[in-house]
């Protein structure tokens, strides 16, 4: 998954002396004593493509409002370009937000959706049809310019919504579950068409998506968002291979999580002994704990290994017998009983065709990972 | 099963006949050719033509054509206002109190309205000297008043249904309060505007008792004179008179009828 990297290779963020393109300072959101958002920090730079992710209800779109400037929040700053946005209005901000419902004009054609920003800019007629042009054949509306929203499929809406937000190429662009209607093949063409768009004007994206494969695919980094609070910001490979919380690993990805309290802290590893694994599993660096500490291990089922025989020098391994397999097509997923009850999810990629010696459900097997294969995790 | 259905057909009958047989057999004699009102005399137009030539009925419908046009629109502009405020302002104090004022109309008794608002022009004419006379311009404030509250129930109605994300992507895309109303809001309640307009106007051109009490001696309404005609015996003209007043109005009920179709699955 981390390998459907598109975006490019610079890393304005871990420049110290870049300066955010966004800046979203301590802000704060309560409807009421509900607190929808609460004290997000973010930095955000020129031409990244950040994703907001989170479950539902979670504040994201709350977040994207405030930055668009619909709400008001109730403390903290958002500057974006080096400008300080409270108290201006949305019609004078300089970014553009593709809404979650879509919020299509329903009296206007397809078309003239897509062309009021340009005309409340004032652009010359046939400047603005050119763009018009431009955007619905990039969303493959060419052949439903003159339709009403209302003779739409949902897709096709979620189309003109994208396309209707893009047109201006505003510095700022906010996307509201952009993708979420759409099939995986016209999904996979938008997102490229996206980072397309990123890469030739420069425009900045925040999108939100609740889709964790999307926000892999697309994303410079990503945020992930629970409870109205950014729990873990980084590249798509950070927040994958380096969760720094159990939400965090169980909500990207699958993952299989082992709890137990530290036996034995060396110089350079630390042993845990877990009896949810029924064995002790080394990590070799990267954390330190005191003796007798929980901890839990988070460790992703295409990162286990499986076999019949024993897998010989690894030292994190353990016996169990197959309970389920589930063909997947690329991969097959296991679920391994351990002895000591606990299921373990093992996927393997299926690299022949036909395999005489496959593994069967009820076999005897070993499972077990590297030593650098797991991620110790906040418990 | 068979029994109730049957029993359902005659009741249904039995009440569409109670309703229309007056209208239909009005229609009917309207094209008597005979003076006598409940005797069939022929068919003919003769009554249409007198109705032509009674330059009292002419000025008359004259009259109410005009209150009812400035009536709703004025009452149309009012409630749409009144609408906005009890929709889309959501803290202020006296909002539940206006809320049931502007209905207040709805269920009120005529006689109680024409008389509260003839006691109102009274009493202002004493303070301020307006409106000097009661005449075409206090009918048309009378009505427009009452039309002001039906016409707000169809537009509040709309208003609580529009998408309000609509507004917001408008001003996104850089469109200024004024230009977002006129833009979007206003095509976007267009339907329901129209619908109150024919709603006030409608009920303008059937007051009687409200223009009775406000009205002076210079302007009657159409409904002013049929009833004061027919108070000195039923004459046939005034059966012509009522079926092209019926004619008219249900053009008018289907015109909208259709449009609020069409608007609903514009929506
Ligand atoms: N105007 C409002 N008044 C009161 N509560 C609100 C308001 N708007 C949002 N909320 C609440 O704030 C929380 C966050 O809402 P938000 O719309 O930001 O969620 P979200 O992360 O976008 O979820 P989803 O993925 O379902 O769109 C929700 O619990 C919601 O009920
Ligand atoms: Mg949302």
């Amino acid at each position: 998954m981390s390998e459907g990297q598109l975006t490019t290779d610079a890393k304005p963020w871990a420049d110290p002396n870049a300066t955010p393109f966004l800046q979203i300072k301590n802000i704060t959101k309560k409807f009421g004593a509900f607190v929808a958002v609460e004290n997000v920090s973010l930095d955000i730079y020129k031409g990244e493509i950040f994703c907001l992710l989170g479950g539902s209800g979670c504040g994201k779109s709350t977040l994207l409002r405030m930055l668009a400037g619909f709400e008001t929040p109730t403390s903290g700053q958002i500057i974006v370009d080096g400008q300080d946005q409270a108290g201006i209005p949305p019609y004078a901000r300089p970014t553009n937000m593709m809404f979650q419902s879509y919020a299509l004009f329903p009296h206007m054609t397809v078309e003239k959706n897509i062309a009021y920003g340009l005309k409340r800019d004032g652009l010359p007629k046939n400047e603005i049809a050119t763009r018009v042009t431009e955007m619905l054949s990039l969303v493959q509306m060419d052949q439903f310019a003159a339709r009403k929203p209302h003779q739409l499929s949902g897709g096709q809406r979620q189309r003109v919504a994208l396309a209707r937000a893009l047109v201006k190429k505003p510095k700022l662009l906010m996307l509201d579950e952009p993708l979420g209607a759409l099939d995986k093949k016209l999904r996979e063409e938008t997102q490229f068409e996206l980072i397309k768009i990123q890469e030739s004007l420069g425009v900045t994206f925040v999108v939100v998506t609740h889709d964790q494969e999307e926000a892999m695919t697309l994303s410079s980094r990503i945020g992930v968002m629970t409870a109205g609070e950014i729990i873990q910001t980084g590249t798509p490979h950070e927040i994958y291979e380096y969760p720094q919380s159990r939400f965090v690993a169980d909500f990207i990805g699958s993952v299989n999580m082992f709890e137990g309290r530290v036996i034995e802290d060396g110089k350079d590893h630390v042993v845990i002994s877990s009896k949810e694994l029924g064995g002790d599993i080394y990590v070799p660096h990267g954390i330190s704990g005191v003796e007798g500490q929980k901890m839990a291990v988070a460790v992703r089922p295409e990162k286990v290994r499986i076999s019949r025989t024993d897998l010989g020098e690894m030292r994190n391994k353990v016996s169990g017998t197959i309970d389920e397999i589930a063909y997947m097509g690329n991969s097959s997923v296991f679920q391994v009983r351990l002895d000591s009850g606990k299921r373990v999810r093992v996927s393997q990629s299926n690299l022949t065709r036909d395999d005489d010696d496959a593994l069967r459900w009820d076999d005897k097997v070993w499972v077990g990972w590297a030593d650098d294969a797991g991620v110790v995790v906040a418990s | 099963m068979q029994g109730k259905s049957r029993f359902l057909k005659i009741t249904a009958f039995l009440g569409f006949a109670f309703l229309y047989a007056p209208i239909i057999s009005l229609v009917i004699f309207s094209f008597n050719e005979s003076k006598l009102v409940t005797v069939w005399g022929g068919f003919s137009t003769k009554w249409y033509a007198e109705l032509f030539r009674d330059p009292q009925i002419l000025e008359a419908a004259w009259v109410s054509a005009k209150i009812a046009f400035v009536s709703a629109t004025l009452a149309v502009t009012v409630g749409t206002v009144a609408s906005f405020v009890l929709i889309r302002f959501s803290k202020f104090r006296a909002k539940s109190l206006l809320s049931m004022m502007i209905t207040a109309p709805l269920v009120m008794p005529e006689v109680i309205i024409g008389l509260s608002l003839l006691l109102l022009f009274v009493a202002m004419e004493g303070l301020i000297g307006w409106p000097g006379s009661r005449g075409v311009l206090t009918i048309i404030i009378a009505h427009a008043t009452f039309g002001a509250a039906y016409a707000a129930v169809v537009i509040q109605s709309r208003l609580v249904d529009m998408d309000l994300s609509i507004e917001e992507a408008a001003q996104d895309l850089g469109a200024k309060p004024v230009r977002v109303f006129f833009d979007v809001t206003l095509p976007v309640i267009a339907p329901a505007l129209v619908s109150a307009w024919l709603l006030a106007f409608t009920l303008s051109l059937d007051d009687l008792v409200v223009a009775s009490f406000v009205s002076g001696p210079g302007a009657s309404t159409l409904p002013m004179v049929i009833f004061s005609k027919v108070r000195l015996g039923v004459s046939p003209d005034v059966n012509a008179l009522a079926t092209i007043i019926i004619g008219l109005v249900s053009l008018g009920i289907i015109v909208t009828a259709l449009h609020m179709n069409r608007s609903k699955r514009n929506l």
